[in-house]
């Protein structure tokens, strides 16, 4: 039996002004899947992600998770969707890891992890507490729960922030370049941990510059250019010799 | 220097206390009440709501608290249809003009303090929130209100030490605090030296009070911003 | 047509009254800046002296001069000047009540307040003049005076711009209280047109706007001479 469709995504366009930055974006993800979004920065997989959980609102196209449509209508020309109330459920099924961390400044660490659960989900504050320490120590900073992000390092906040999009319970976890902004030697701690969620099983999309990432962790790579996928295919394909002369390039240029 | 003289300054002084406290409280009140209101207005996006606030920020803060309190004190009065409404056994009492001038001057303060907090809080943070699924008051209670709150914090301290100081107006309109009773004594004694040295102390050790109890809250809001020693609460400093 | 005639420049106007007592609103405030700029400069060197009794005195006059009323201020400078004044008339053997002129009391009463506000913005802006600018000077052997004239006076000024236009704001504001000792300001003059034609609300909306109009005037002033003085600072300097 094929495993269920977590997300699956129809033809995004989106478009700055003149400049279209999505010319027809098409991807499912099954539950389980590990899927690395690849490309030139400017080739658009951030502005995918971030139209996937509607922080930018696609200008066309389908998005369902889990099953659910996203609900979408044309108002004074653009596109919008329909309900407040649904985007708020549908991003709450979305985790997602920010490359910047966004975590709340004005909040301990633990205060962060479970302001989702008891705020937006509404859940019993004990039981999210004791949730959310569980998480934290699997992402190996149980110790620092009360210490405020201003005194953490990079990869610290960061792993802060995977453990404060899982205590939401997601069925899709997207990362937006979530090693992006790190001293290289923290980058290595926090791939731990994606590496440790994606044997989990939890379905993951993840824009990355990490190649042995890619190569390794994912079972899907996708390579995006100018706004579209060019090529798409198991990491042992796309890095053996399956990869287009665009991919090929692209990778050479990481020296891998 | 005579003793007695300003022993029983100071109690005829202390005496008028309560108004004072009484004028500053609900005049803070309510213009913080108005104030977010009309930051409201100002941010809401909605053009003829925003022009409106700007509007009342510029005429509150462009002109004198007096002229705006006489306004309401003798200007009110003036309007029949006021006169005979039901809201005029309340506006003919001073204390009450009083109150209603204080609070809507210090709104066209407190709007300017509170939008610069607003501006201090990161769309990044924002943006975490939404997607979580944050959105509508939801977001503006837990994440964007505290953090501007915090922000604006010492100039809203220092707009409250004002508001302190301009309650004496208050006596203008026949509103007798502590500065109205202090005139009362200089006019009666000519002893100006001593009667102002007795309101003087009055009024600092107010302020004393009130930015110790504003810096106490500033202290225990920011947390984040203080050094990573003194983090666990009533525990052992931990270290980085 | 009443209207105009009542506020007109003919017989029974008032707007030629009203506009000598704007003007006279202009002259009280801008003696007070100077007198405060006298001050102001004395007390920011105090607290930034060496001698700690020295900071102390800077520091009491400040916290005096921000903390108390306005009102307060100006009943004591009026009434306090006025005994000084009447004994020095009886030791001259004049043996009535001699009061303090108006305007020198309200300028001196304002410019005792603004004094304690620019103190603040001076030492501020000296403290934003970087360290190396003033070891520059003292390495190519500038002597003290030659430093403070040629180096710290003028960086000092540019700094302060902005914090001398919000003081400005504020005692052109303050000013208004001086009406109580019956000086024919703009207040003032408002107060009387208003009781004697009993058109209050028409006389203190009038008032107000034409306070509107000074402070909104000022303001574009000081924004251009802000603009013209930080056009050798890097961008975002020039506002502290």
């Amino acid at each position: 039996m094929a495993a269920a469709t977590r997300l699956s995504v129809r033809n995004i366009h989106k478009s700055f002004g003149a400049h279209e930055v999505l010319r027809g974006i098409s991807l499912d993800a099954h539950d389980g899947d590990v899927i690395s979004l690849l490309g030139a920065s400017g080739s658009g997989k951030s502005t995918f992600l971030r139209c996937i959980n509607l922080l930018e609102t696609a200008d066309q196209g389908e998005i369902v998770v889990d099953g659910e449509r996203i609900e979408m209508t044309v108002r004074n020309g653009r596109n919008m969707p329909v309900s407040r109330k649904q985007i708020d459920r549908i991003r709450a099924e979305l985790g997602m890891v920010f490359q910047s961390f966004n975590l709340w400044s004005h909040m301990t660490i633990l205060d962060n992890a479970i302001e989702g659960p008891v705020h937006v989900l509404k859940r019993p504050r004990a039981e999210c507490i004791a949730e959310a320490e569980a998480l934290l120590e699997k992402v190996g900073i149980a110790e620092k729960r009360h210490a405020y992000p201003a005194h953490l390092s990079g990869g610290q906040q960061q792993r802060a922030a995977i453990a404060r999009a899982l205590a939401m319970k997601p069925k899709v976890m997207l990362f937006d370049e979530p090693t992006s902004a790190l001293d290289p030697e923290l980058v290595g701690e926090v791939l731990r941990v994606m590496r440790s969620l994606a044997e989990e099983g939890m379905t993951m999309l993840v824009v990355t510059h990490e190649m042995s990432f890619a190569r390794n962790v994912s079972n899907r790579v996708i390579f995006m250019r100018s706004g579209e996928i060019d090529s798409d295919g198991a990491p042992e394909e796309l890095f053996g010799k399956g990869g287009s002369p665009a991919f090929r390039q692209f990778i050479g240029t990481f020296g891998s | 220097m005579d003793f007695p003289f300003l022993f029983q300054t100071m109690k005829t002084l202390l005496a008028a206390l309560p108004m004072t406290l009484a004028l500053f409280s609900l005049s803070v009140l309510f213009g913080g009440l108005l104030a977010l209101l009309i930051v409201w207005m100002r941010v809401g996006g909605n053009p003829v709501l925003s022009r409106f606030a700007r509007g009342y920020i510029f005429i509150f803060r462009g002109s004198p608290l007096l002229i705006q309190m006489f306004l309401v004190f003798y200007g009110l009065g003036q309007f029949g249809f006021i006169r005979h409404s039901f809201v005029w056994p309340a506006l003919r009492e001073p204390f009450v003009c009083a109150v209603l001038s204080l609070a809507l001057c210090t709104a066209g303060y407190t709007a300017e303090i509170f939008r610069f907090g607003l501006r201090a809080v990161q769309p990044r943070e924002i943006e975490a929130a939404r997607a979580i699924g944050m959105s509508g008051f939801l977001l503006v209670r837990r994440i964007i209100a505290p953090i501007a709150f915090r922000h604006a914090l010492p100039a809203y301290s220092t707009e409250i030490v004002m508001m302190v100081k301009s309650t004496a107006l208050a006596s203008l309109v026949t509103v007798w605090e502590v500065t109205g009773v202090a005139q009362r004594l200089i006019a009666q004694t000519y002893r100006t030296m001593e009667v102002f040295l007795c309101a003087a102390i009055i009024y600092l050790v107010l302020n004393f009070l009130i930015l110790q109890a504003m810096a106490l809250i500033e202290h225990r809001l920011s947390p984040h911003r203080r050094a990573a020693v003194s983090l666990v609460p009533g525990g052992l400093p931990v270290s980085r | 047509m009443q209207i105009v005639e009542t506020l007109g420049f003919g017989q029974t106007g008032w707007g030629g009254l009203l506009l000598m007592a704007a003007l006279m609103t202009l002259c009280v405030t801008l003696t007070a800046l100077l007198i405060g700029a006298v001050l102001g400069a004395v007390v920011a060197a105090a607290k930034l002296s060496q001698s700690r009794a020295i900071r102390t005195a800077g520091g009491v006059y400040t916290t005096i001069f921000r903390g108390v009323p306005e009102l307060l201020i100006i009943y004591l400078v009026y009434f306090g000047g006025s005994s000084a004044v009447t004994m020095i008339g009886a030791y001259f053997g004049y043996d009535g009540f001699l009061g303090l002129p108006t305007f020198i009391a309200g300028a001196l009463a304002v410019g005792l307040i603004c004094g304690a506000y620019q103190a603040e913005v001076y030492r501020g802006a000296f403290l934003a003049i970087p360290r190396g600018e003033l070891e520059a000077a003292e390495a190519i052997g500038m002597n003290r005076l030659l430093r403070f004239r040629r180096i710290i006076a003028p960086q000092v000024l540019r700094f302060a711009l902005p914090g001398i236009g919000n003081v400005w704001q504020l005692s052109l504001k303050d000013s208004a209280l001086v009406s109580v000792t019956g000086l024919a300001d703009l207040m003032r003059t408002s107060q009387v047109a208003a009781g004697s034609t009993r058109q209050y609300f028409l006389f203190f909306i009038v008032g107000g706007c034409l306070y509107l109009v000074l402070t909104s005037m000022s303001d574009r002033l000081f924004a251009s001479a802000e603009r013209r003085a930080s056009r050798s600072m890097p961008a975002g300097i020039g506002q502290i």
